[in-house]
């Protein structure tokens, strides 16, 4: 039996959002597309599972780039434009604040935030504001630069602030402002989604994530993150892209430098004139690439110089009584013993006990989202492989309910309340959980670490010569725009684009 | 260069991009292939994988123990104890999967002569792969299982120290491993057994449980026989709400695992004890015995067949569906394989996109996503044919 075509213009390595956006914006082109898919659903770890009759999200904590729909930003806007429509609810507010001598709400909007800072540290309106504005602008400059790219002097005269701060750490500049350390703690939380510390965290990485998340607050999906994969995938298919689900694939054919199809574990051989993989270059370059004799030296060594980011560690409970008679009051709540983020990053490399706690509770962006009479509350800590990496087979369910326990107990002495007296559902999702899932090298869900030495302005510059092999695009958190669910979109399109351009060029020269 | 001065610095851009640059030339050349993290993942879920029958013994009149060993000799998976194995059967034509909780513990699954076991009963009559397993199968036979599924184990940051287990029939699997476990020290609770047959030549691996019984002071099984035996001085009748406090502490889970009737009557007796509801967990329904008699189920198609299309990729086959049946089932029967787990809704291993027809979902257990129904999903072992319908499912 027949289950496959001929030859496609492209195959599409993962079901994820970032594989999904490329097939979208390839099949909006009018290209043949197939997505390979391992998992039995789309989405890889933006999904949902089921328990005890509840349905419970697996990962996403916010999604930013979306904006209202009068005013969508790059993300949103991406989805109305390919048609996929989904119903979008406000996140209510930035996040709270658990911070030696701090205790906080801060809400989205500029001056909003500068003002709710202020409160806590007086007389800092003024400062904190120009930080964000300056956030804002590098923010709309890396938008731009990254889908027009333009000579150095025309960068230059359009794009000053991004030019100027380009070369230099989050700590490097936020220094310059000369803020309290309080007013600094506030402005800090968020780092944990970029994953590096302020020291060796480009300042560009962080304006952008300030400007976007602060600026313009953040969506999540009605009916959890499944709602967004399955809609991108059901109009894909609806625009004619072939999704096959179960699909693992094994190799990347490769003859002359040149990728020209994919072999799944099931055998069969799937021939196109593009592949865009969501598998990590690690595996690309030392596993799947066939025969490993085409992957070039500068592959290899640009794996082995790159650190792999952070994975993730939740506990997600379904607790038995409403948030608020729990003490949970807040959507999301970050807290740690020190807003040091290079003290925390070094932290981050073991494994536990953690300092520093990131928690959802769904039900304040999502009323009903859980039955009446209980709550969703996770609790995440998103640590560096190093530590898991230690980790063997036999030890691992001990050292999972240690961590476990640890997150909760931290978080039931600060809310008062043993959240372990109130738990109809506990689901525990290590790195493990997450490699079992998605295949993700190590479980790792970050990419590769933004750092000084793996710049993103450095990787923009750098992208043309570090494809390797001809017809051979990357998608997913360790492309360029790296991790979180946001930018997985924009390196999805960033793939396509790259496709569609190529396939330009080639017609251009005939 | 001082920092301070960083608005006049216009080489940043190529000053990261040179360090990057240089990084990656005194980068290591040599091709590392190093996922411990995945390796850790792929120990406890391997896939299916190729196992042996090594030994079957009877576990009662009625029932046999099958034990399998891995075909290369390798340890078994890790997995909790309650948790079930999903084989996969060839009979005729048929392609056929089931799920069974492991009635061996999972230090048995990793010793030194590894091995997990089933405990499967004949049935009635109406259990084609049961009486196949205590009729056919035998020592050398090679099948592929899936092993370490299900969410029926016991959990400390869910559940109390003190559990108390009911068990009815061959519903007494999932606690032999935990009893077993128990006794061997890796699982810490005090666990009560309260096992509920017709009569004591009814019960099921009777001697196993009389060997753990009394071993260790965490661990005590309770037979309930439910038909007068002369003689009996144990526990009568059925598990009844009075019968189960007796038994339990202030402070108790009590896990379920029975036939179908049992859970209907236990529902009621538990709701009786008046126990938070995080403190009871039901093991999954199983596949129900006649779709037509729920609510919602229109009258007269029972004994109807429908056409069913099924694609896969780019090919379509059709095959003929019993309306009674569900849509896994007509798929086995056709031979076509499809990946099944839990064969009670809740799972989804065998979500299936139905694009045209209609359809009745069994409402034990629906465990779809919501997004899933507004999309037209089903899970397809709880899902039955109401029209001729057209289905994708995975190339496997």
């Amino acid at each position: 039996m027949k289950f496959y075509k001929d030859h496609y213009d492209v195959i599409v390595i993962g079901g994820a959002l970032a594989g999904l956006s490329s097939a979208l914006m390839l099949a909006d082109k009018g290209l043949d597309v197939l997505v390979l898919e391992r998992h039995n659903l789309p989405g890889g770890i933006a999904t949902s599972f089921v328990r005890g009759g509840i349905e419970i999200e697996a990962a996403l904590h916010e999604m930013m780039s979306i904006g209202p729909k009068e005013n969508r930003l790059k993300v949103g806007k991406f989805f109305d434009d390919m048609g996929v429509d989904i119903d979008w609810l406000p996140v209510p507010e930035c996040y709270h604040a658990s911070l030696p001598g701090l205790e906080v709400t801060l809400h989205p909007g500029l001056e909003r935030f500068s003002r709710e800072i202020d409160e806590q540290v007086p007389g800092t309106y003024d400062k904190v504001l120009k930080l964000l504005k300056l956030c804002d602008t590098v923010f709309n400059s890396v938008n731009e630069l990254s889908i027009h790219p333009m000579s150095k002097p025309q960068m230059l005269l359009k794009h000053e602030a991004f030019v100027k701060t380009a070369g230099y750490s989050t700590k490097e500049v936020l220094d310059t402002f000369d803020l309290p350390q309080k007013a600094l703690d506030l402005l800090a939380p968020y780092w944990i989604y970029v994953g590096s510390g302020f020291s060796d965290l480009p300042f560009t990485i962080y304006s952008v994530l300030m400007a976007d998340y602060v600026g313009y607050g953040s969506m999540i999906p009605k009916k959890l993150s499944h709602e967004m994969s399955l809609k991108m995938a059901e109009r894909a298919e609806e625009m004619g892209v072939q999704i096959e689900y179960r699909q693992q694939v094994d190799k990347i054919l490769v003859k002359k430098g040149k990728a020209y199809g994919v072999r799944t574990a099931r055998g069969d051989e799937i021939y196109a004139d593009y592949v865009i993989s969501s598998a990590y270059p690690n595996k690309v370059y030392t596993s799947m690439i066939e025969p490993l004799t085409e992957v070039p030296a500068e592959a290899t060594k640009m794996v082995n110089g790159r650190r792999l980011s952070l994975t993730a560690f939740s506990v997600i409970l379904i607790l038995d009584k409403p948030a608020e008679e729990l003490n949970i009051k807040d959507y999301s709540i970050f807290r740690g013993d020190t807003m040091d983020t290079d003290v925390l990053y070094d932290n981050l490399a073991g494994l536990g006990p953690y300092r520093y706690l990131t928690c959802i509770c769904h039900n304040y962006g999502n009323p009903g989202v859980t039955p009446e009479g209980t709550c969703s509350f996770s609790v995440t800590v998103l640590p560096r492989v190093d530590g898991w990496k230690t980790v063997k087979a036999e030890d691992y369910d001990r050292v999972k309910h240690e961590v476990a326990r640890q997150l909760i107990d931290d978080m039931s002495e600060y809310f008062g309340v043993n959240l372990l007296d109130h738990v109809l559902e506990c689901v525990i999702e290590t790195p493990m959980t997450i490699a079992h899932y998605t295949g993700a090298w190590n479980g790792c869900i970050y990419g590769y670490a933004h750092t000084m030495e793996d710049h993103i302005v450095a990787r923009l510059q750098t992208a043309e010569a570090e494809r390797f092999i001809e017809g051979l695009e990357f998608a997913g958190a360790h492309a360029i725009s790296g991790d979180g669910m946001g930018p997985a979109v924009t390196n999805g399109r960033k793939a396509a684009k790259n496709v569609l351009d190529d396939i330009a060029a080639k017609e251009a020269k005939r | 260069m001082k920092v301070k001065n960083f608005i006049k610095d216009v080489g940043g851009a190529s000053r990261v991009t040179k360090k990057r640059l240089e990084t990656f030339a005194s980068a290591s050349p040599a091709l590392e292939s190093v996922d411990p993290i995945g390796e850790v993942s792929r120990a406890w879920h391997p896939g299916p994988i190729e196992l042996v029958v090594t030994k079957i013994t009877p576990a009662c009149k009625t029932a046999k123990t099958i034990r399998f060993e891995r075909t290369d000799g390798r340890k078994l998976p890790f997995f909790y104890a309650g948790q079930y194995i999903v084989l996969d059967f060839k009979i005729g034509e048929s392609l056929i999967s089931r799920p069974y909780s492991i009635s061996s513990a999972p230090f048995e699954a990793r010793a030194d002569h590894p091995f997990v076991e089933i405990t499967v009963r004949r049935s009635k009559g109406d259990g084609f792969i049961c009486d196949y397993i205590n009729d056919e199968l035998k020592v050398g036979d090679v099948l592929t299982g899936t092993m370490g599924l299900g969410q029926f184990y016991y959990e400390p940051l869910r559940d109390a120290y003190h559990v108390v287990a009911l068990a009815g029939g061959v519903g007494i699997t999932p606690f032999a491993s935990m009893a077993r476990e128990v006794v061997n020290g890796t699982l810490d609770i005090d666990l009560t057994i309260l096992y509920g047959s017709v009569s004591s030549d009814d019960i099921v691996m009777k001697e196993e449980l009389e060997a753990l019984d009394g071993v260790c002071d965490k661990l005590r099984i309770v037979h309930v026989l439910s038909g007068d035996e002369p003689g009996w001085t144990g526990e009568k009748g059925f598990l009844t709400a009075e019968l189960i406090k007796k038994y339990s502490a202030e402070d108790t889970t009590y896990f379920i695992c029975g036939p179908q009737v049992m859970y209907k009557f236990l529902h009621g007796e538990v709701a009786k004890l008046d126990v938070p509801a995080r403190r009871v967990r039901f093991e999954v329904f199983g596949q129900v015995k006649d779709i037509a008699v729920y609510e919602g189920y229109p009258r007269g198609l029972r004994d109807e067949t429908f056409e069913l299309t099924v694609v896969r990729g780019i090919s379509e086959v059709k095959i003929p569906a019993k309306a009674c049946e569900s849509i896994v089932v007509a798929l086995e029967r056709a031979g076509i394989r499809i990946e099944t787990g839990c064969r009670s809704g809740e799972c989804g291993f065998c979500r299936t996109k139905v694009l045209s027809g209609d359809y009745f979902v069994c409402p034990e257990g629906d465990g779809r996503r919501e997004a899933d129904k507004d999309f037209n999903y089903v899970h397809a072992c709880a899902a039955y044919p109401l029209s001729d319908m057209k289905i994708k499912i995975p190339i496997l």
